[in-house]
């Protein structure tokens, strides 16, 4: 295929990049005792993508003959010309890189096809086990195992060429309780890049059940929060959360083109010093961060993209083309989901780097506030940097001591001004994102984290 | 493809028999679709896509195995697989095919003008959403928008001597708006429309009203002071508020499951008089009309709440035979997923206030158009930010606010929702009016 792939692209008129996938997916979810699916999923085809009279277009086959492919090359460069009247501001060239050249396996000495089916299952169905045996009060319980393998030839014809592997797997636990006619929902997962005992190394199926069903059993008798704006203590999940739907976004290049608010702000202030912020695609601090790819979908090879230097904005997110327009490098991080997706700018690993408080220094002084862990069902963040997320565990603080459950928060405000309150950054560090994918119009497997941190925002609550 | 798909699929029933499945469903789907972009108020891009996708689903005993596939060539190997799949599964008593039923088409699921809609009339669509956004005002940016036309044919056989198949076509648009006037911007505004005819494409009501909630919400400033009164919800805020629990708590699986509340329900109240939920998969007009369901059940009229009272659940064959109620012929899902459970064309039936009706009782409260927030579908408790929304005073919308936080349960909304509008809009597939509900927490950032 990558020789196919090679003559092809040489001997397109037009600047054009070819994609072949080969992905499969495999899923095992049991639920309250039954197994309620097992499935795999395969998918193989070629994206092509050419750039013509400044415009792209892009199209996507899944016949992998060589007529086939040449027929999604030449139905790209007529959609690429039909929109070139329409298009207002054209391509003029792509910012050069480092394009990669050779094979990038997976990093991984136990890899996902070196465990048998039987294996995965007999954990799934030990796993939900174990939820319904841990609390009278569990009336639902389900444990999910997701595992993602791709194979990529990413060809273009200015030179990339690279057969890359991937491989991210992951695993949910769910418990629902009931009393009284009331119901909640405890969750927990974790997902890597890399192969099977990688999964586990951060938290073991035993801690993903424990954390579910003490949520779960623990929110049932939970008081809403008082609503109010107040200081919290954020964990690396909602750091990492924040870091990437709240601030993240508003420094993928098309969208500060498209208006956000960081436009015209490089080289300005818009955090505390006492943070720096990065977007990776290597996985620095803990290996196997989920958002981990040795090279972007433009054949770009990752590195470290340093976004916030002690309070300073210093980058935004780039593909060839934006950084063409801002005359900087490219960055690395033009992604394409599957083959039938064009590439645009997405975040990889997503976080700020430690500082130096010990974590349980960050609690002293808060005479009231928040402890606030981890993401709960949904969030959404604006252009602006207005964002609205819902936590999974929220404890009051209590002159400086962490205390009773709240359920149902919420917190929201704008992201850059929450990052200029926080006044102490701790000495820990976690990858976070666990099982969940970012949404822009195509999914993608990203990670994000930090350390804990202190800062002051708003949190939803009751209304008396 | 030299086969139909419905041919391709029966063979691979054929197939998964031959490889020891005692019960088999191949469901294939095949689409092409074009697409245009908008993005930073300037073309993108076109694009063009063709796919083709089988699911297996084979049953050995009561146990069940699902692979999918999107090569032809790759059929029969799936076959094999799904049928190892099952037998390595322990068995469940509710994995069964559902019963064969006639099926009676569906009109006006295809029109055969969209086979001429070519790249460059799928870029003029794009084009003339642009042109209109700027017809309104010239603040509006569309930030991002796209117009899609796509044609699909599915088909499902089984071994309980099911073959059906149809085709359709599919015209989808949506436009994400704001507003900037010098260093204000406004909050963005997402509107959606799809239709399945050429002559029925009509792109202006949604890029109008986007780019007009975007400009009404151009100086919002914050509240002012916390309160907990009544709130109008717009029917987008009604879909993101109340529609996903009511189908989560009305989707049989996860009564199945133990996870609804509704789940033995059937009969109660749960709902203020005024609330009316029927879903029809049959619907003239409806872009999620269909002869049949994910599992070749036929399509029916399903009244789900009458007046607040629980009517009937949603069902696939699977919770059907679960719980011994009738399938209402609600599996969804492609060709690269087991069915699940979702609605068609779901629509909250008009009341007799109009939304001025609504405004004009609150003395305080506030108008929400659109809700980004989290609403936990087990407990009930939601909590988010009321965007484009306007304070009301006195019965009258007095102001845009910014940053307005709401808090509530979704549950004890539905108990004390206090009116219901004549008016509706239709998106995508939901048809919902305006609703009022009570006692809800305004947090004033």
């Amino acid at each position: 295929m990558q020789q196919l792939l090679e003559r092809i692209a040489a001997e397109a008129e037009d600047w054009t990049e070819l994609r072949f996938q080969a992905r499969q997916t495999r899923t095992l979810t049991v639920r309250n005792g039954l197994l309620e699916s097992s499935t795999s999923v395969r998918l193989k085809g070629v994206g092509a993508r050419v750039l013509a009279l400044g415009v792209f277009g892009f199209a996507s086959t899944t016949d992998l003959t060589e007529r086939g492919i040449r027929a999604a090359v030449a139905a790209a460069r007529s959609a690429a010309r039909t929109s070139a009247a329409a298009k207002r501001d054209r391509v003029d060239r792509l910012a050069n890189a480092s394009l990669a050249r050779g094979v990038f396996p997976v990093d991984t000495r136990d890899p996902l096809d070196a465990h048998p089916l039987e294996e995965k299952l007999a954990l799934a169905l030990e796993t939900e086990a174990h939820v319904r045996a841990a609390s009278a009060k569990i009336v639902s319980a389900a444990a999910t195992y997701d595992e993602i393998q791709d194979e990529k030839v990413l060809v273009t014809s200015d030179g990339a060429s690279a057969h890359i592997f991937d491989s991210k797997p992951s695993f949910r636990v769910l418990a629902v309780a009931r009393d009284s006619g009331d119901q909640s929902l405890g969750y927990d997962t974790v997902g890597v890049t890399g192969g099977w005992s990688d999964l586990f190394a951060a938290r073991t199926t035993d801690e993903l059940v424990d954390h579910a069903v003490r949520l779960a059993v623990d929110s049932l008798s939970a008081p809403q929060p008082e609503g109010g704006t107040l200081p919290v203590v954020l964990d690396p999940e909602l750091v990492g959360l924040l870091c990437h739907e709240a601030i993240g976004h508003t420094v993928e290049a098309d969208v500060v083109l498209g208006g956000a608010v960081t436009a015209d702000k490089i080289g300005q202030r818009v955090a505390s010093e006492l943070v720096t912020m990065c977007d990776s695609g290597l996985s620095p601090y803990d290996l196997h961060a989920v958002g981990t790819l040795p090279v972007d979908d433009e054949g770009v090879v990752t590195g470290r993209t340093v976004l916030i230097e002690r309070g300073v904005l210093r980058s935004y997110l780039h593909n060839r083309e934006t950084a063409a327009h801002y005359g900087v490098a490219p960055t690395g991080n033009a992604r394409a989901f599957v083959y039938s997706d064009n590439p645009i700018i997405r975040m990889r690993n997503t976080y700020i780097e430690p500082g130096e408080q010990e974590v349980g220094a960050l609690f002293a002084g808060i005479r009231r506030g928040y402890y606030l862990k981890g993401f709960a069902m949904s969030g959404q963040a604006d252009s602006n940097a207005e964002f609205m997320f819902g936590v999974r565990e929220a404890r009051r603080i209590v002159d400086g001591h962490v205390g009773q459950l709240v359920r149902g928060a919420t917190i929201s405000g704008n992201a850059f001004r929450v990052l200029e309150s926080v006044d102490a950054v701790g000495n820990d560090f976690a990858w976070e994102k666990g099982a969940g994918a970012c949404g822009k119009g195509q999914a993608a497997k990203v990670d994000s984290g930090g350390p804990h941190i202190r800062c002051t925002l708003t949190i939803g609550g009751r209304q008396e | 493809m030299s086969q139909s798909i419905l041919d391709l699929c029966r063979s691979g029933v054929r197939a998964a028999l031959r490889f020891g499945a005692t019960d088999a469903e191949v469901y294939g789907q095949s689409a092409e679709t074009t697409s245009a972009t908008i993005e930073k108020h300037d073309l993108l891009m076109a694009k063009t896509q063709q796919e083709t996708a089988f699911g297996i689903r084979a049953f050995v005993g009561s146990r069940l195995g699902f692979a999918s596939t999107n090569d032809v060539a790759d059929l029969e190997r799936a076959c094999r697989e799904a049928v190892l799949l099952a037998q390595a599964s322990p068995a469940d008593p509710g994995n069964v095919l559902p019963n064969t039923q006639t099926i009676a088409p569906v009109d006006g699921l295809y029109d055969p003008a969209a086979e001429q809609y070519t790249t460059d009339r799928v870029v003029e669509k794009a084009i003339e959403m642009l042109r209109i956004a700027e017809s309104v005002d010239r603040r509006v940016v569309l930030g991002d928008a796209e117009f899609a036309s796509k044609r699909s044919e599915r088909a499902v056989a089984n071994t309980r001597a099911l073959a059906a198949s149809e085709r359709t076509t599919l015209f989808l648009y949506s436009a994400l708006a704001t507003a900037k006037d010098g260093d204000r911007v406004s909050n963005m505004d997402y509107q959606f429309g799809a239709t399945r005819s050429v002559g029925e494409i009509d792109v202006e009501p949604i890029v109008r009203r986007a780019s007009q909630n975007a400009l009404d919400s151009l100086g919002a400033e914050p509240c002012g002071s916390s309160f907990r009164g009544p709130i109008v919800l717009s029917p987008q805020a009604v879909e993101a508020l109340l529609v996903g629990l009511i189908l989560y708590q009305l989707n049989a699986r996860n009564a199945v499951r133990r996870q609804s509340r509704w789940g033995d329900a059937l009969g109660r109240k749960v709902a203020a008089s005024s609330l009316t939920l029927v879903d029809d998969g049959r619907r003239a007009g409806g872009v999620a009309a269909s002869a049949f369901d994910r599992e070749g059940t036929p399509h029916a009229p399903v009244t789900i709440l009458e007046r607040g009272v629980v009517v009937s659940l949603l069902h696939n064959a699977y919770s059907a035979a679960a719980l011994s109620q009738p399938n209402t012929a609600h599996a969804v899902g492609s060709a690269q997923t087991v069915p699940a459970i979702g609605p068609t064309n779901l629509a909250i039936l008009p009341g007799s206030a109009s939304k001025d009706d609504l405004i004009a009782e609150i003395r305080q409260g506030l108008l929400v158009t659109r809700f980004s927030g989290n609403v936990d579908p087990v407990s009930g408790d939601f909590s988010g930010v009321a965007k484009g929304a306007q304070l009301i005073a006195d019965g009258r919308l007095e102001r845009p606010v910014s940053g307005t936080l709401i808090a509530g349960n979704v549950f004890e909304c539905l108990e004390t929702l206090s009116g219901v509008s004549q008016e509706e809009e239709t998106i995508v597939s939901l048809t919902l009016p305006y609703v009022r509900v009570e006692g809800i927490s305004v947090t004033a950032a």
